[in-house]
């Protein structure tokens, strides 16, 4: 049970070292370039599925990156009192970047 | 007369997580404003720059794509667009802004071949 967070795009050797860990009992929350990776029919978006993870996304990010109007439906949009949240929901935290 | 040199600036990362994007731009446009307006590659990440409804008011900052649209203005009308990253991101061609060509890795090889210069960012 651990919460992950991803700032890297699925270029960037973060997203592969995130995805080797990630479990389904996780949750990952995606902001900054980390958006890029729930890009619907993107390779990366299958990926992280794969996982049985649950997904976040920060939503002023994926608003920046043009993403918001485009999410997938098993990916849920959190504020910053969201990701909060998600902080005290999980004992731990581990950051990608 | 003297030939002008020709100038490729390749982009290669995503709006907002750095600001490299924002500085090949400021490149492509200061180039422009001497009457050199360069040619433009978005690789790898860099075809992220391109997405529509960028709104960046959110993070505090100022949307990139507003300043590609106004690429046109400043006679920067050759933009270059890697397809293996799109097909990467699932981003269709008709996302993409008029005027944009599509290149393979062949044909990429072939445009930096075939400028004077190449400026990376």
């Amino acid at each position: 049970m651990v919460l992950h967070t991803l700032n890297g795009s699925p270029s960037q050797p973060a997203f592969a070292q995130c995805l080797r860990v990630l479990g389904a009992d996780d949750a990952l929350l995606l902001l900054g370039d980390g958006v890029y990776s729930v890009m619907p029919g993107s390779e990366a978006l299958s990926k992280l599925r794969a996982s049985g993870a649950e997904l976040f996304v920060l939503g002023p990010d994926a608003l920046a990156a043009g993403l918001a109007g485009a999410l997938p439906d098993d990916v849920r949009r959190v504020d910053y009192d969201g990701f909060v949240e998600l902080s005290e929901r999980f004992r731990r935290q581990q950051a990608w970047y | 007369m003297i030939r002008v040199s020709s100038v490729l600036v390749v982009t290669r990362h995503a709006p907002y997580g750095t600001s490299l994007s924002r500085a090949a731009l400021d490149t492509v446009l200061a180039a422009a404003a001497f009457d050199r307006p360069p040619t433009l590659l978005f690789l790898g990440d860099g075809v992220l720059q391109l997405l529509p409804d960028q709104d960046a008011a959110a993070v505090g900052t100022r949307s990139h794509g507003r300043v590609l649209e106004s690429l046109p203005l400043y006679d920067v009308n050759t933009l270059f667009v890697d397809s293996a990253a799109l097909a990467q991101y699932g981003i269709s061609r008709a996302q993409l802004p008029a005027g944009a060509t599509v290149l393979e890795d062949q044909g990429i090889s072939q445009l930096m071949s075939e400028h004077d210069h190449i400026l990376g960012f």
